[in-house]
């Protein structure tokens, strides 16, 4: 069925069947995917996918239903499963179906340039990424291990009963190289990446050189004594920790006893250098955008300010909870997940000094540049982390020997109270969580 | 379902243009999720998951196309349009479909769609029940989800298969809190199952017990120290260990490429010799297990490593092309927006022969690591690194106190010759895996094992 048939039906079937307020939310997919291997495309995928959600109010609570089948059998499906789950659901907060703002930022997400991009020139630049990096004349470079050019344009609508129906569309191109270096015993990755809606500033030379430069110093790196160390976490590695911990900034996290933060606005949390934005208007955000998932009009607003806790993020729900309004960060993960809450673009505000006169600050210590396993050491409700980490070693102010095989330990809350300076060096790789930067203070180091 | 005829016209459609195999994966899929927080219920949530992709090779290039339209226009489209990314002078002839047959080794008594919602939630409250013996157990939370995914696959080799594969699993999260701290302890039992697997495999109640007793020991527990030592790790979901530090690197998406630390070591000493281990899709019912592939072969009993040496790699069909070597039944993939690739199913390390309590006495000072958390590896320098939930401190053979926020890290390689011991009772866990294609639902599994040694992150 054409859709926006199929939407005009399903929310006239709820409203028919005793559903309060209505709305549809849709989300629509174009992808394309190539990976190669040894200078051939061995992996290319494209598609198109879409999904539609129905959330509804019924005797003031409410329900979800979700389906991929745009069929007249779809519609009964949907609007009987809003009713079930509604009936079903016991939490007491009254939800809402948003009635919509007067007016709405212009956000521009979307490139019509780079849809426009053939297939011919996105396999062009991942194999030329390939061929870059193994001839970069440095024979311990033995392998591209992970090479993929990724470009994905989409649109999300947002329609419900009181007549609100809102659109947005973006697309983006993403690129990623991994190499391995070899040297008898000694092994290593390195990875370059590209991102953003102009295709052609995606440089193939510049990726495949950061992938290989990285490889080759990290090739010889080894574990330092276990013990405690002065650390910067560098505008690389910061973000991820950054993204990991963010939901502890959730009014909803807040209000189910998953964060600490609960009730401490106004409080100072971190070091008065630290100033964390929320900003979805920024101009080439990856997620900026005019409205959130509920169909609220987003803002700009520091979560912290010099040190303090000035707001949660919040969405409808939370927002009534908590009597305030929406910060307009409502999130759904799929266009099928109920509504949560998200961040936008979330960053560490920079400040003067350059990772140079970070390091010259610091004299001896530790710069880590790589985490892995955030998903499991890491756990924003308690804020402790216990991570596999890579860097390098700095004596007196200066970069020497690469360091892998340690973890690095600590706390989320603590962190931030003890960040010494933040750096002027943001930028955002390929995440809309960014940082600077970070003199965090001394660490904790399991290594040899 | 994907009818027979017009599953061949799409896989004639998809060889027109010179691919010299090609396959169509459809899927119709239920999901429904239902979370509850402190008691309440607090979202209901059904889904139809509904789509079909579209594969063809040439040599070592590989297509892959989906779409939502699975209409006999929209399949054919897009196998027009995985065809036309392909051109070779071959012309191939796909075998004539056939039904393919097999045995259903998973059977399920009662399917979740066929219980009301309301009597799930009443397994819900049996967990959430426990929780409030708990006076620090600030927050408890249940999530049940369900899921029937329906597979058609058919191929030019003259395949069609397809099977039903019913999911059923529940996630307890119990946060134990003093005011200034918070800690976290989960459960989550699951079965490739229905209903009926609460009356054999998911206990919410003990789920959830186990879930808030870790939560509250942690609360209590000093943070772990930092260093190199022994540790024991337990039985059941202590088995991450050998899905991250080794089972990643034996499937053939990295060891074909050569870019696992294991490529070419078939035959070699791997491992401490008292180290077998398995990948087995064909155990009755558990979380990992299927009837087929998704590439429908039937899935297999795999030995992975026995008493050290190397034995097999789990392979899908594009890398048994690169490898020269028999598909294992180990192609999974998320659902039809992924190409499959090989991937773990229930993976473990075989019962020993020690003693469960001798490990413990005889290891001097180190970490019991009693539950694992979850944990990440890159396969081509083999690092791997995983955090532990529940852990204890050991002092000269006795188990001392409880300590937080541990996490393990190494290289495969190193820690699989480091094992040595390895106890009596093998006891599997449910977890999802992410991977190249997607999250899918894998089992780890182990007896109790002792490390030599391995680097302990802590404060």
């Amino acid at each position: 069925m054409e859709k926006d048939l199929f939407i005009k039906k399903l929310l006239e079937a709820a409203l028919t069947a005793g559903v309060e307020a209505a709305e549809v939310y849709t989300a629509e997919n174009d992808s394309f995917r190539a990976m190669s291997h040894n200078g051939e495309v061995d992996n290319y995928s494209v598609a198109s996918r879409s999904g539609l959600s129905l959330r509804g109010l019924y005797k003031g609570k409410m329900g979800y239903a979700a389906t991929e089948a745009m069929d007249e059998e779809a519609i009964p499906m949907l609007v009987q499963g809003v009713i079930d789950s509604a009936e079903l659901v016991e939490d007491d907060v009254v939800q809402e179906i948003y009635r919509g703002d007067a007016e709405y930022p212009q956000i521009d997400n979307y490139a019509p340039a780079l849809d426009q991009v053939d297939e011919e020139a996105k396999l062009r630049l991942l194999l030329d990424m390939e061929k870059k990096a193994l001839e970069c004349g440095d024979e311990r470079i033995k392998q591209v291990n992970y090479n993929m050019v990724n470009t994905h344009s989409g649109s999300v609508r947002i329609v419900n009963t009181y007549g609100l129906d809102l659109r947005q569309r973006d697309n983006l191109a993403v690129a990623y190289v991994s190499v391995v270096a070899k040297d008898g015993e000694h092994v290593s990755t390195g990875t370059g990446f590209g991102c953003g809606r102009e295709f052609a500033a995606l440089n193939a030379d510049k990726m495949a050189k950061e992938a290989v430069e990285e490889a080759l110093f990290m090739l010889y790196a080894a574990p330092i004594p276990s013990g405690s160390y002065r650390v910067i976490i560098d505008r690389r590695c910061m973000p991820d920790l950054l993204s990991t911990f963010s939901s502890v900034f959730s009014a909803d996290a807040a209000q189910k006893g998953m964060s600490l933060l609960a009730g401490r606005e106004g409080e100072m949390i971190a070091a008065e250098c630290v100033t964390l934005m929320d900003d979805p208007h920024m101009a080439g955000g990856l997620a900026s955008g005019a409205f959130d998932a509920e169909g609220v009009a987003t803002k700009v607003k520091a979560v912290i300010e010099n040190g303090r806790l000035t707001t949660l993020l919040h969405n409808l729900k939370t927002a009534r909870k908590a009597g305030v309004a929406s910060t307009g960060n409502a999130s759904k993960g799929g266009y099928s997940s109920p509504i949560g809450v998200q961040p936008s673009n979330f960053y560490f505000k920079p400040g003067e000094k350059t990772l140079a006169q970070l390091m010259a600050d610091m004299g001896d210590g530790l710069v880590i540049t790589d985490v892995s396993g955030l998903h499991a050491g890491a756990n924003p409700v308690s804020g402790d982390f216990s991570l596999l980490a890579k860097g390098y070693m700095v004596e007196n102010g200066q970069k020497t020997k690469p360091v892998e095989q340690i973890t690095v330990a600590g706390n989320f809350y603590t962190l931030l109270k003890n960040i010494r300076a933040v750096g002027c060096d943001l930028e955002f790789v390929g995440s809309p969580v960014g940082s600077p930067s970070i003199d965090v203070g001394e660490m904790d180091i399991a290594g040899k | 379902m994907l009818e027979k005829r017009i599953a061949q016209e799409v896989i004639d459609c998809a060889l027109s243009t010179g691919g010299d195999f090609a396959e169509i994966f459809y899927e119709d899929r239920i999901n429904n999720s239902v979370s509850m927080r402190s008691g309440k219920v607090e979202s209901v949530n059904s889904g139809r998951l509904h789509g079909a992709g579209v594969r063809v090779y040439l040599g070592f290039r590989g297509v892959y196309v989906y779409t939502n339209d699975t209409s006999r226009e929209g399949l054919l489209a897009c196998a027009k349009r995985a065809a036309s990314a392909l051109h070779s002078d071959v012309r191939l002839t796909a075998t004539p479909l056939k039904a393919a047959d097999y045995v259903n080794s998973h059977p399920v008594a009662i399917l979740p769609s066929a219980v009301k919602t309301a009597r799930k939630i009443e397994k819900m409250r049996a967990a959430q029940a426990v929780f409030s013996g708990y006076p620090e157990v600030v927050q408890g939370i249940v999530n049940y989800n369900d899921s029937e995914q329906r597979v058609w696959i058919a191929n030019s080799d003259g395949l069609y298969t397809n099977d039903t594969r019913v999911y059923t699993r529940m996630y307890t999260v119990a946060v134990a809190s003093n005011g200034k701290e918070n800690q976290t302890g989960s459960e989550g039992p699951g079965a490739l199952m229905g209903f009926d697997a609460f009356d054999s495999r998911i206990d919410p109640e003990a789920a959830a017990r186990k879930a808030a007793e870790r939560a509250v020991t942690m609360l209590h527990a000093p943070v772990c120290p930092a260093g190199v030592m022994p540790v024991v790790i337990d039985n059941g979901f202590g088995g991450v260990i050998f899905h991250e530090a080794c089972g990643h690197s034996l499937e053939a998406t990295s060891v074909a490429t050569g870019a696992s630390e294991f490529s070419g070591k078939l035959g070699q000493q791997i491992a401490a010799s008292c180290v077998t281990a398995l990948d087995d899709g064909t155990m009755p019912n558990e979380w990992g297990s299927e009837n087929i592939d998704d590439e429908g072969t039937p899935t297999t009993r795999l030995v992975l490593i026995e008493n050290g040496i190397l034995k097999n790699y789990m392979i899908d069909r594009l890398n048994s092309r690169r490898m020269q070597m028999p598909v294992t039944g180990s192609a999974r993939r998320q659902d039809y927006s992924f190409a499959p690739t090989s991937r773990m199913r229930n993976t473990f390390i075989a019962a020993g022969q020690d003693d469960d309590e001798e490990m413990i006495a005889t290891m001097g000072d180190g970490l019991y690591a009693m539950s694992m958390g979850g944990g990440s590896v890159n396969p081509a320098t083999g690092e791997f690194n995983f955090s532990v939930q529940e852990a204890y401190l050991v002092k000269n053979g006795k188990i001392v106190h409880p300590v937080r926020g541990a996490s393990l890290i190494g290289r495969g390689s190193d820690l699989l010759l480091k094992i040595d011991r390895v106890g009596k009772n093998m006891r599997m866990a449910q977890g999802m895996c992410g991977s190249l294609s997607g999250s899918v639902p894998t089992n780890v599994g182990q007896p109790r094992i002792r490390v030599s040694s391995i680097t302990v992150g802590g404060r």
